[in-house]
């Protein structure tokens, strides 16, 4: 059911990204060259007003970049910690030294994640949820840049008519209530962080636990 | 005309395909992610994040899948915040086991933990 529900949503979204996306493969020499196995997730940078939107997003990253074959250190400890240490500050840590960061936890690489846009518009008849996410590893050995990636993902519910314009009516309201009391980012963030990561030329190549490991040049 | 058309069917398939095989995961999770979502929604309600965390841990065997990076941790440090410390030590020294990308840090957490003080990052550094 919610996998349904998932699918219904991708497909619009994915018409959309489509007409953006670049063919241009990226350029993965340093990548490969620093090799990373392990990935350290340091506070995200909010850019928006929503000031929940920094750990919720952090609740979804781990999964995709794990499943891609490579150790994520836990982020809710490595928040912890941080915060200990006085590193709660986010714009702090992404202006901080990538060396010094990844060597406190013996991380080989560092991700930066920069929320730029997380809100919703409201309108009569269709709401509009936005998110929008950047991303940068960096080299915990040397801090140079390996891999970036942007993702701009809308959602704006169809508003399937009835024929009855009165019906309508009400049904989009009830529809732009609900999402208003709790507007729903997370399938957003989670479609952003899979395009982000597994999109052949753009994506994280495969890890080290995953089988494809090194052998994916062709299309990474 | 061709070009543009063809990328979109590539990327649908794929991302389409990343959602099928969302259920085949290479590791046990327990509904991790949603958890942590919940935990950070109402950070009173400790105790349904560490069932999930829980859930992974013991679903692993059933599953015949590895338990997920950091999930060891992240349960030994929720032990630690309840000052079971010594519960929170075997479960960091796991996660070393399972994961020796984790050496370093988990050396750091067990050394907390035995001291029974608040956390610290890996400390060799400082």
């Amino acid at each position: 059911m919610k996998s349904m529900f998932r699918l219904v949503l991708l497909v619009p979204l994915l018409a959309l990204v489509g007409c953006v996306a670049s063919p241009k493969k990226f350029d993965y020499t340093k990548f490969r060259n620093a090799n990373p196995h392990s990935v350290l997730i340091v506070p995200v940078v909010n850019k928006t007003v929503n000031v929940d939107a920094p750990d919720y997003f952090l609740s979804s990253i781990t999964v995709p970049i794990a499943e891609r074959g490579y150790y994520v250190f836990p982020v809710n400890l490595v928040k912890q910690v941080m915060a200990d240490d006085g590193l709660s500050d986010a714009d702090m840590v992404h202006a901080n030294d990538p060396i010094r960061l990844a060597g406190l936890f013996g991380a080989d690489s560092v991700l930066y994640v920069s929320i730029e846009r997380w809100d919703a518009k409201y309108a009569v008849l269709a709401t509009t949820v936005t998110v929008q996410l950047s991303y940068e590893l960096k080299s915990g050995r040397t801090g140079e840049a390996l891999w970036s990636n942007k993702q701009t993902l809308v959602y704006s519910p169809q508003a399937n008519s009835t024929g009855n314009p009165i019906a309508d009516l009400i049904a989009a309201a009830v529809t732009a209530a609900v999402q208003k009391a709790a507007p729903n980012y997370m399938p957003l963030a989670r479609q952003a962080n899979a395009q982000a990561i597994y999109v052949p030329g753009q994506g994280l190549p495969a890890g080290p636990y995953d089988g494809q490991y090194q052998k994916d040049a062709q299309t990474f | 005309m061709g070009r543009p058309l063809r990328t979109i069917t590539a990327l649908s398939t794929c991302v389409i395909l990343s959602a099928c095989v969302t259920h085949k995961t290479k590791y046990s999770w327990g509904g991790y992610d949603q958890a942590l979502y919940d935990y950070y929604k109402h950070p009173a309600d400790a105790a349904h994040y560490m069932t999930a965390l829980r859930a992974a841990i013991n679903g692993a065997a059933k599953n015949r899948q590895p338990v997920a990076p950091g999930v060891y941790a992240e349960y030994g440090y929720m032990l630690m915040q309840q000052q079971k410390y010594e519960e929170a030590s075997s479960y960091f020294e796991q996660e070393k086991q399972a994961w020796p990308e984790s050496a370093q840090f988990m050396d750091g957490m067990i050394r907390a933990a035995r001291l029974g003080g608040k956390p610290a990052g890996g400390s060799n550094s400082r």
